[in-house]
């Protein structure tokens, strides 16, 4: 068995550190087990040409089975999307059949709509769009709930919580609490805390 | 040591980027010297060892160019210290000259060279498979298929670097560099290699390929310790062999392409039915192994990334020791392209393909097919406030007074960008000899990019071949001025080349992740230096017209640049504008006083052509509109409307 992820966003938004802390995660709950270590982990990211505003998708592997960095089309259990339009691009190429995607509703514009050349499409069209792959959707107030927990950067913790709530997730919430405690700032540790827990309570549209 | 994630105890399983875990490896090897030139996808190697860098561990430089860099290793490797040094794939090509040499005596303290490739070229100007170069010089050449070999293979390399007095080549590639996952860490070695010096160590004339005998003695030297290194590729403990009695194929891979190979496998039920070999080294070719796996089988096929290298070495082989096999690869009825990235989809197909076993068809593409016009594109930008933009806008309006087709040569940096385009715009190909094409946004104003440097030489090529059509402009950043444009300036003094070059300074070598270069007034480890002055550089070089300006004021810059182009010889324009995220970083500062007055506005757009991406257009009221979410309020929109509809509030 083996669980493919993908954390979609925005250059800034936070992605990286979230696919990070899964897979910290999936490395602490091994080695809380009986047996240590049963397959690799794996992140594969893309990231690096364009500093600031470029779409980032970071993969997420784990389990038996594991080798590459990259999740195969069509293999994705979970869709993490920090911003609707990137969660579209990885969700009509990577969900699986089945697959879950949670979607953080607030749009950040690509420069391409912004000059009017191309349109953005509609969430409702977004949803349409997952489903009728096979997968089913959730959308989070994931902007509104960061910033009520705290700060507007926790976004990619509240969309964190919001999928553990998916239940996707082969770890309990003690391991990820503590991959999250062992990732972000601690000045910020409380509101990240508050932003996992804001998630997890979300109503899923 | 310093508090880092690298320096944790050995037996630790901790989650790396394969550039960290490259550093790892170098520090459980006891590294002394680390030298290198940033480049995407390898220079998170330099700054983790920089982040783990204890006081006094070993020292660590960010050089000007790789071929630098190359040479500090390659020093500290003669006076017998361990030695790395990291790069893309284009970075060996600058380094290039003192590499293909250096194997000519080799080294005595152990010397890594570590290599990034990009296949796929997501960071790069190419998809050179550098594994060919590695043979080209003749070194030992290991090829992690994970981030856990990545790290040993690193170590091991500064072990078997020292046992052959070789160089030694790590060859990563961004899946490996950029990607991340568990590593086992290992001890470090505590003790440091002793250093001396002597002139004939082991060899006449050991560090100087004309001392006699002469080169063709150290080059026979080379082979005989190549044939030391072929029993190191025999034995190495990251070969993997799986032989399954009778098998009538064989698969052999290597790297990332081994990964995605067993997955491959294991997708179509193969894993107990064909024989797999997984090479950890792939120069020189470990021949017992392929050996073994070539013996008995019909059908071989090679899965690799890049060019067919594996597969060549192998095809010669098989000749030679007569294996009746049919080896299905890259060079002759293809199952892979030599181009492009491949994953594990790939290798299926190509495997499927070469033993003709049937793929269940995928069902949902048709439905992805007609979903994918739905995805709007999001090309690349520079980041809002971003200075370049400020220097594209003055060069585009002072060239507006000249008629003609002018050429624009780009460089490589965040500038780059400038030539990109955006992915929604119509591009109009045609086959007439000259064209001025229009000029719509930031990202249509570079006509030529290829390398680190090369836009000032081919400048010159065009202006002294005779082309007169326009005015011929180079542009360069900071970063790469100091790396690979000095001597083209002299070239341009000396024959006196009608050309304008502007150096885009914005004091930091910004796009591979903000390292300092001299011109940043900060060295390697944070401690201020005296700067660099590039104005000062330039006229002493014998630039007779040097202009000096803001980016951020585009009329004093649009003035400077029209001055420039109106001068007959070589002229510089040197536009200053710290990066705004290095800005941001450091004043805290926050944007969002930036308004466009409604009223004003005359919907003409000409603040979209800027390219900022805090400036948005609504086409249904036909007006513009400032992204408050990221405008810095750094007032280059604001002296680009024509109308005064833009304004900084307070300002």
């Amino acid at each position: 068995m083996s669980t493919n992820i993908i954390v979609a966003g925005v250059g800034g938004q936070g992605s990286i550190l979230a696919s990070h802390i899964l897979a910290e995660a999936a490395i602490l709950a091994e080695s809380r087990s009986p047996g240590g270590k049963k397959g690799n982990v794996r992140v594969g990211e893309t990231f690096g040409a364009a500093m600031r505003g470029g779409a980032v998708a970071s993969h997420v592997r784990f389990g038996e089975g594991v080798h590459g960095p990259l999740v195969s089309r069509g293999q994705a259990d979970l869709v993490i999307a920090l911003e609707p339009l990137e969660g579209l691009r990885i969700g009509v190429e990577y969900i699986r059949q089945g697959g879950i995607a949670v979607f953080n509703e607030e749009r950040i514009p690509p420069v391409d709509v912004k000059v009017g050349a191309v349109r953005y499409p509609d969430i409702r069209e977004i949803r349409a769009a997952l489903e009728e792959l096979g997968a089913s959707v959730r959308v989070v107030s994931g902007n509104r709930l960061a910033e009520r927990a705290g700060t507007a950067k926790a976004l990619n913790i509240v969309m964190l919580g919001a999928a553990f709530q998916s239940g996707v997730l082969p770890f309990g919430e003690e391991i990820l609490l503590e991959a999250i405690k062992r990732r972000v700032p601690r000045s910020f540790l409380d509101a990240n805390l508050e932003a996992f827990k804001l998630g997890r309570e979300s109503e899923h549209a | 040591m310093a508090n880092s994630k690298l320096n944790q105890p050995a037996g630790s399983r901790v989650l790396l980027m394969g550039n960290e875990a490259i550093a790892r490896g170098a520090i459980e090897a006891g590294l002394q010297l680390m030298a290198a030139y940033p480049g995407t996808p390898s220079s998170e190697v330099g700054e983790a060892l920089i982040e783990a860098r204890g006081e006094a561990d070993y020292y660590i430089e960010w050089s000007t160019n790789e071929k630098i860099a190359f040479e500090l290793a390659a020093g500290a490797a003669q006076v017998g210290a361990r030695s790395i040094t990291a790069m893309k794939n284009a970075g060996l090509n600058v380094a290039m000259d003192t590499y293909m040499t250096l194997p000519y005596g080799g080294v005595k303290g152990g010397m890594v060279i570590v290599v990034a490739d990009d296949p796929d070229a997501h960071y790069s100007s190419t998809e050179q498979d550098t594994r060919l170069l590695a043979s080209y010089a003749e070194i030992p050449c290991y090829e992690p298929m994970d981030q856990q070999e990545a790290k040993d293979m690193t170590r091991d390399a500064f072990e078997l670097s020292e046992a052959l007095e070789l160089p030694v080549f790590v060859r990563s590639v961004s899946r490996i560099s950029h990607a991340s996952g568990d590593v086992t860490f290992g001890p470090a070695r505590q003790e440091r290699n002793q250093l001396g010096f002597n002139k004939h160590f082991k060899l006449p004339y050991r560090w100087n390929v004309y001392g006699a005998p002469g080169p063709v003695s150290k080059h026979r030297w080379l082979h005989g310790v190549l044939l030391k290194a072929r029993d190191a590729a025999n034995a190495s403990p990251y070969n993997r062999l799986e032989l399954v009695e009778g098998a009538d194929v064989g698969v052999l891979s290597s790297g990332v392409a081994a990964a995605y190979t067993l997955e491959a496998l294991d997708r179509l039920g193969l894993r107990p039915k064909v024989s797999f070999l997984k090479l950890g080294m792939i120069h020189p070719l470990p021949d017992l192994p392929v050996a073994e796996l070539l013996a008995g089988i019909s059908t071989l096929i090679v899965i690799e990334e890049g060019d067919p290298v594996l597969e060549s070495m192998v095809r010669g082989f098989a000749q030679e020791r007569a294996f009746p096999v049919k080896i299905r690869g890259k060079s002759y009825d293809p199952i892979l392209p030599p181009f492009g990235e491949i994953n594990a989809d790939k290798a299926t197909a190509a495997i499927a393909g070469a033993m003709q076993l049937p793929l269940e068809p995928d069902e949902r593409e048709g439905k992805r097919e007609k979903l994918r016009p739905l995805v709007a594109p999001r090309s690349s930008t520079l980041c809002a406030g971003c200075s370049h933009l400020g220097s594209y806008w003055a060069l585009r309006e002072a060239l507006k007074e000249h008629k003609g087709v002018h050429i624009i040569n780009g460089d490589i940096g965040c500038y780059e960008q400038g030539g990109y385009g955006l992915f929604a715009s119509k591009i109009n190909v045609s086959d007439e000899q000259s064209k001025r094409h229009p000029i719509r946004s930031a990202y249509e104003i570079l006509d030529t990019i290829y390398v680190m440097g090369s836009g000032i030489g081919m400048a010159q090529g065009q202006a002294q071949a005779g082309y007169r059509d326009g005015k011929v402009v180079a542009v360069a950043g900071d970063s790469t001025f100091i790396h690979a444009t000095l001597p083209a300036v002299v070239n341009a003094v000396y024959s006196r080349a009608d050309i304008t070059f502007l150096v885009l300074d914005n004091r930091w070598t910004a796009m591979t992740g903000h390292q300092v270069n001299p011109n940043t007034g900060v060295d390697t480890l944070g401690n201020e230096t005296e700067g660099f002055d590039i104005p000062g550089v330039v006229r002493s070089l014998g630039v007779e017209m040097v202009r000096v300006v803001e980016a951020y004021r585009i009329d004093e810059s649009r003035q400077a640049i029209a001055e420039a182009l109106d001068f007959k010889g070589p002229s510089v324009v040197v536009l200053n504008g710290e990066c705004m995220l290095q800005v941001l970083r450091r004043t805290k500062r926050t944007g969002g006083a930036t308004r466009v007055d409604e009223q004003a506005c005359t919907g003409c757009a000409t603040c979209v052509q800027l390219g900022c991406p805090a400036v948005m257009f609504d086409k249904e009221k036909k007006k513009a509109k400032i992204d408050q979410s990221n405008c810095v309020d750094c007032g280059l929109c604001v002296q680009v409307c024509p109308h005064q509809a833009i304004a900084v509030e307070g300002a």
